[in-house]
C-alpha cells in the first residue's frame, strides 16, 4: 500500500513538471535575480561595464535614492491616483452592466456579453492609437461633438484631464473581462434563494442588494483583487496616448521604471522600484482580502 | 515525410537566393529615417548597391525614440550594426562604451572625405577626446516658416509688397500683435506665432540670451543661470502675461500652422516635406529672427558613425559607403535636409533648394546640444522644466533651478561611474 501511494504522488508531480518548470524559470528565477540586481549598482551605459558588465553590491542604496527621487514620488502618486480611480469605477460600472445583462433572457445575453467583452480583445497599441485621436484637441471625435454645444475640453493637455481622460478609456477597454466573470458568479446563485426571498415579499433592489451582492462576495474579491493589480502595472495606456505628459502627471510608476532601466540603462535602480512597486501591490492584495474575505 | 519532401526544395532555394557570395561584403546600416527621409535614402542606397555590386547594404530603419535603445543594446551584446547613423550630441555615449571608430585615419587623405570642406563648427561637432568619430551627413537647423497670406492680409509687407518676415525682436512682436484675431462668426481664432517642440524653440532663444546649459568642462549645469532664467521668463510671458501666444495645452501648432491659422512657426528643416506636399498653404521660410543679443539657433547632425572593430574589407567597404553617401548629399537635401559640404552647397542645384538655403545661412551660429554621456537624462530633465515653466505651473526659476540640481546629480553619478565627462 505504502509504494502505491507514493507512486501516485510522484505522477502527481511528474503532471505538474512542465508548468513547475515554466514557473522557476519565468517567474521565480528572474524575480530572484530582480531581487539581487535591486542590490546592485548595474549600468550597461558605465564604461567599466562595456565588455564584462561588472556587478557592484550597493546594498540599500538603490531603495533610498528612489525614496528621495522626486520622480519616483511623482510617479507612484499618479499611479495611486489612477488606481484610486479606476478600481472603484470600474466594479460599479462592471457590477451595474452585468445585473442589467443578467436580466436579460439568456439567448439574447450572448451580443450583450460580445459587445462589452469585444474591446478586451483589442491590443493596447491598436485601442490607445485610435483613442488618442479621439481626444484629439483639433480633430478629435469628442471635441467635434462637443464643439456643436460650444465646449472644447483639452482632454490629454490639461493636468486635471489627462489623467481622467486616460482612466474613461481604460473603462472601455477593460470592463469586459469583470463583467464576464460577475455574470459567471450571477448564474451560480441558485434560484431557490430568490425564490424564497419572494416568498417574503423582497423584490427588485432588495433582492439585488440582500441576495445578489452578498453570494458574489467571493467573485467580488477575486474581480477587485485583480483589477488593483492590474491598475498598478498599468503602463500601456499612458506609454501610447499621452507618453506620461503634461508635466509628467499622466507617467506612472512602470513608465518611469521602463525609463530608468531601458533608456537609461540603470537596471539595479530600476529593480528596486520595481520590487517597491511589488511590496505595495502584495501589502494592498492583502489588505483587500482581510476586508472582503467570507465571515 | 511528404510534407518535409514538397517543401524541402523551395526552402532551399530561397537559402541559396538570400546567400550572398563570398567575395560581397554585407554591411548592416541602421538609422531612424522611418518618415519621407526613409525614402530618400533607400533611393541612395540603391545607387550605390547599383555601382558597388560587391557590397551589400542590409538598411534598418527604426523610430528615433527607440533607436538609440536598440542600437545600445546591439552594442553591447556585440551584434553594433557596421555602419550606423547617430547624432552629434549623442555621440559621449557611444563613444564611451566603445562602440564607435575613430576615424582620423579615414579623412583628408587622397580619394579620401576632405574635412576643409565642411564647416569648422559642424566638423567639430563631431570631434570627442582628440579625435574625429563621425561624418556629418548633413545639418538640420530651427528656422522660421511663416505664412505669407497672413502676412500679406495684416500688412507686414516690404516696398515690394512681399511678405515680411521679422529680423529682431522689436520687428517679431509687433506681427505677434498684427496677425493675432479671436475667434469670431465661425472662424477659429489666429496667432501671429506658437511653439511647437518646445525642446528646440526654446534652446534657440535660450542661446540667443546667452544662456548656456553646463559650464565649459561640463561638469555642472548651468541651466539655472540668469541669462538662461530671462529667455524661458521671456518665452513664458508670450503665453501667460502678453497673451501673444496659444499655450501648447490648447493647441497642435504644426497643424495649426498648416490650417492656416499662425502667422508663424519655429521647425526644423526637415519638416519641408509636410510643406512641399501641401498645395493651398503659401508658405516662406527664413532664418529665425533674433530675439537675444545674439545670433543662434538650435541644431543637429545625423552623423555616419563606424563600428569600433571594423578592418580590412569590411572597414574598406564602409569607407566606401559612407563617402558615397557623403558626395551624394545633395540628393539627401532634397528630402529636407542641408548638406554639410560646403562645395554642394555652393551648386545651382543647391541654391535652387529655396527653404534649404534658407535655413542654411543660419550654419554659422548654429548650436548643437552640448555632447555628453548623459543626453538623454538631461533632455528629460530639460524639457519637463520648459513645459513647466511655459504653463505656469512654476516659474522659469523654480523650474530651471530644480532641473538644474537634477542633472547635477545625474553628472555626479556619471562621474563616480568612471565616465570622463569634460569635453
Amino acid at each position: 500500500m505504502k509504494s502505491r501511494s507514493r507512486r501516485i504522488d510522484f505522477t502527481g508531480y511528474l503532471f505538474l513538471l512542465p508548468y513547475i518548470i515554466l514557473f522557476t524559470f519565468f517567474l521565480i528565477l528572474p524575480l530572484a535575480y530582480g531581487l539581487w540586481l535591486s542590490f546592485m549598482r548595474y549600468e550597461l551605459t558605465s564604461p567599466e561595464a562595456a565588455g564584462s558588465h561588472p556587478a557592484t553590491f550597493v546594498g540599500l542604496a538603490n531603495y533610498r535614492e528612489a525614496l528621495a527621487d522626486s520622480w519616483f514620488r511623482q510617479s507612484f502618486f499618479a499611479t495611486l491616483r489612477f488606481v484610486g480611480m479606476t478600481c472603484p469605477a470600474t466594479l460599479i460600472l462592471s457590477l451595474l452592466i452585468a445585473l442589467a445583462i443578467s436580466t436579460i433572457p439568456d439567448r439574447r445575453q450572448q451580443i450583450y456579453r460580445l459587445a462589452i467583452f469585444l474591446p478586451t480583445m483589442i491590443t493596447i497599441s491598436v485601442a490607445g492609437l485610435v483613442w488618442r485621436w479621439f481626444y484629439a484637441p483639433e480633430f478629435g471625435v469628442f471635441n467635434a461633438f462637443l464643439a456643436h454645444f460650444g465646449v472644447k475640453i483639452p482632454w490629454l493637455t490639461d493636468t486635471h484631464w489627462a489623467m481622467k481622460s486616460i482612466v474613461i478609456m481604460t473603462l472601455w477597454w477593460t470592463v469586459g473581462g469583470p463583467v464576464i466573470i460577475l455574470l459567471a458568479g450571477i448564474r451560480q446563485i441558485p434560484d431557490a434563494y430568490y425564490e424564497a426571498a419572494a416568498i417574503d415579499g423582497a423584490v427588485g433592489w432588495r433582492r439585488t442588494f440582500h441576495i445578489t451582492l452578498p453570494s458574489l462576495r467571493p467573485v467580488l474579491l477575486f474581480v477587485v483583487v485583480l483589477n488593483v493589480i492590474g491598475a498598478f502595472q498599468v503602463f500601456g495606456q499612458p506609454y501610447v496616448i499621452t507618453t506620461g505628459l503634461p508635466e509628467r502627471s499622466t507617467e506612472v510608476l512602470l513608465m518611469y521604471i521602463y525609463d530608468v532601466s531601458f533608456n537609461n540603462f540603470r537596471l539595479g535602480y530600476g529593480a528596486a522600484m520595481s520590487w517597491i512597486l511589488f511590496l505595495v501591490i502584495a501589502i494592498f492584495s492583502l489588505i483587500q482580502f482581510r476586508l472582503l474575505r467570507e465571515k | 515525410m511528404l510534407l518535409v519532401f514538397c517543401i524541402y526544395p523551395a526552402v532551399r532555394d530561397v537559402a541559396r537566393s538570400a546567400t550572398t557570395p563570398d567575395n560581397v561584403i554585407t554591411l548592416r546600416f541602421w538609422n531612424g529615417f522611418t518618415g519621407p527621409d526613409g525614402r530618400t535614402i533607400l533611393r541612395i542606397v540603391q545607387k550605390f548597391s547599383k555601382e558597388n555590386p560587391d557590397i551589400h547594404i542590409i538598411m534598418q530603419k527604426m523610430p528615433w525614440d527607440q533607436y538609440y535603445n536598440k542600437l545600445f543594446v546591439a552594442g553591447v551584446a556585440g551584434r553594433c550594426p557596421e555602419v550606423f547613423v547617430i547624432h552629434s550630441h549623442t555621440l559621449p555615449r557611444f563613444i564611451g562604451t566603445k562602440f564607435v571608430r575613430q576615424i582620423d585615419d579615414l579623412v583628408g587623405g587622397p580619394n579620401q572625405i576632405d574635412p576643409s570642406d565642411f564647416d569648422p563648427n559642424v566638423w567639430a561637432a563631431m570631434e570627442h577626446a582628440g579625435h574625429h568619430w563621425a561624418i556629418p551627413l548633413d545639418v538640420h537647423p530651427l528656422g522660421m516658416y511663416y505664412n505669407r497670406t497672413l502676412f500679406r492680409q495684416a500688412g507686414i509687407v516690404d516696398a515690394h509688397g512681399d511678405p515680411k518676415p521679422p529680423t529682431n525682436r522689436a520687428e517679431f512682436l509687433d506681427d505677434l500683435r498684427r496677425l493675432k484675431k479671436p475667434a469670431r462668426d465661425g472662424h477659429p481664432d489666429q496667432w501671429g506665432f506658437a511653439f511647437t517642440w518646445e525642446r528646440t524653440n526654446t534652446y534657440a532663444i535660450l542661446r540667443q540670451y546667452g544662456g548656456t546649459l553646463f559650464n565649459d568642462s561640463l561638469t555642472r549645469s548651468t541651466l539655472a543661470s540668469p541669462p538662461s532664467i530671462s529667455a524661458i521668463q521671456w518665452c513664458a510671458d508670450l503665453i501667460l502675461k502678453d497673451k501673444l501666444v496659444p499655450s501648447a495645452a490648447d493647441f497642435d501648432s504644426w497643424i495649426g500652422f498648416r490650417q492656416g491659422r499662425i502667422g508663424m512657426v519655429f521647425e526644423g528643416i526637415y519638416n519641408l516635406s509636410d510643406l512641399q506636399r501641401q498645395t493651398d498653404l503659401d508658405w516662406g521660410a527664413a532664418p529665425m529672427p533674433l530675439l537675444g543679443d545674439q545670433p543662434a539657433t538650435w541644431a543637429a547632425s545625423h552623423s555616419l558613425a563606424l563600428r569600433s572593430d571594423l578592418n580590412g574589407k569590411q572597414l574598406e567597404a564602409a569607407t566606401r559607403f559612407i563617402k558615397f553617401l557623403s558626395d551624394n548629399s545633395l540628393d539627401w537635401a532634397e528630402g529636407g535636409q542641408v548638406p554639410v559640404r560646403r562645395s554642394l552647397r555652393n551648386s545651382d542645384r543647391f541654391r535652387a533648394m529655396y527653404a534649404q538655403s534658407e535655413f542654411a545661412k543660419q550654419i554659422p551660429y548654429v548650436r548643437y546640444f552640448p555632447a555628453t554621456p548623459f543626453v538623454f537624462e538631461f533632455l528629460a530633465e530639460y524639457d519637463t522644466a520648459v513645459e513647466l515653466a511655459l504653463r505656469g505651473s512654476a516659474t522659469p526659476q523654480d523650474a530651471l533651478t530644480h532641473a538644474a540640481g537634477r542633472i547635477d546629480a545625474v553628472i555626479d553619478r556619471y562621474r563616480r561611474e568612471g565616465w570622463e565627462i569634460s569635453r
